[in-house]
């Protein structure tokens, strides 16, 4: 028998999101979820494991497609500084009142 | 002699009986337990020993919860059962008295442990005694798993590599498997009270329909045997050297606590 290397996410309580445990070494997925139960559910610390095969993961690591090299600061919720904007609108919003 | 809630004391003829019956059980879990930890360390891959180790803590799990039910019955100590007795005063099946020899033996003997034990446990758990039943419905929530991963161990065995040994180890203990079911002394008046749902008569025919279907594909023809009356009564060296190893430390000063 030829070992897999099976990724394991658990879930600590019903509606948790489910996190990266680790990984188990088996030869199919039965003893897979009997291992990933033993090392990630036997203390009762888990309500749901999900057991993946590592080959059935799509990764991504791509530099160009995850870390491009232009600024993308603008695409962060962080990168549009709107304060002196804010305070600028409220200022014109206080003249008009007070012409009117 | 002290009486759980709800049970009222018992006459000591009906004491024994029910005595005989929890000791049976307990000494069957705890030495199969002992055994199967023999293999912590050194199991196939480092994911297997963890899942034998841990299965093998369950049983001793569940022979702590069967000696502190038979120690309450009885006004003992349940760790003086477990760990103060002499080779010749363990009453588990002939089953249990072989060394855990290669990985194929133990789980062929896992397997046929297993799958008696949960026969067993599925009369045990609608036991008129209402503790046994109760701690009965409760084991076989864990056996559950632990059937599981026997299964998924047999079909392995059976068309890999390991065959012919696992084979071997089937028929060796064919014979000693039928003694989980071996007459207890006191098992007509089990029977009567309903301690004891099934006679272990009853009980070893539908584990021999259970299992015969699996095994016969992997073995061939096994012989019908009847479980031998002093099934729980022969001792074996290899189980002498088991007691050796889990009554050291008791053994090495009365009373001490680990």
């Amino acid at each position: 028998m030829t070992d897999r290397i099976w990724e394991v996410f658990r879930q600590e309580d019903e509606g948790d999101p489910m996190i990266h445990a680790g990984n188990v070494n088996a030869a199919d997925e039965e003893l897979a979820v009997h291992y990933a139960r033993e090392f990630y559910g036997r203390r009762g610390e888990s309500h749901r494991l999900w057991i993946v095969a590592r080959e059935a993961i799509t990764e991504l690591d791509d530099p160009d497609l995850l870390k491009p090299p232009f600024d993308r600061s603008h695409k962060k919720p962080g990168g549009y500084i709107i304060k002196h904007k804010l305070e600028a609108a409220k200022q014109r919003a206080a003249t008009e009142k007070e012409e009117s | 002699m002290t009486a759980s809630p709800g049970l009222a004391p018992l006459e000591p003829a009906a004491r024994d009986a029910l005595a005989e019956l929890l000791l049976s059980v307990a000494d069957d879990e705890f030495v199969i337990g002992f055994w199967d930890s023999e293999w912590t360390g050194i199991a196939p891959m480092l994911e297997e020993d963890v899942a034998t180790s841990s299965i093998a803590q369950d049983e001793i799990g569940h022979a702590k919860a069967l000696y502190e039910l038979l120690a309450e019955l009885t006004d003992d100590d349940p760790d003086r059962i477990a760990f103060g007795r002499e080779v010749a005063d363990y009453r588990h099946a002939a089953l249990l008295n072989h060394a855990r020899g290669d990985w194929a033996f133990s789980v062929a003997r896992r397997y046929l442990y297993e799958t008696a034990d949960a026969v067993r446990l599925t009369a045990l758990a609608s036991s008129a005694h209402s503790g046994l039943a109760a701690l009965a419905g409760k084991m076989r929530r864990e056996e559950t798993y632990h059937m599981l991963h026997a299964d998924a161990w047999v079909r392995r065995l059976a068309d890999g590599e390991a065959r012919d040994r696992f084979v071997a180890a089937l028929l060796a203990l064919w014979a000693d498997a039928q003694d989980v079911f071996a007459p207890l002394e006191a098992g007509d008046r089990l029977v009567g009270e309903g301690w004891l749902p099934q006679p272990m008569s009853e009980l070893h025919a539908a584990w021999v329909a259970r299992v015969r279907p699996i095994l016969e594909p992997i073995v061939g023809d096994l012989a019908a045997l009847d479980p031998s009356p002093d099934g729980r009564r022969r001792r074996t060296d290899d189980f002498a050297w088991l007691h050796g190893e889990f009554t050291r430390v008791s053994g090495s000063e009365e009373g001490a606590l680990w």
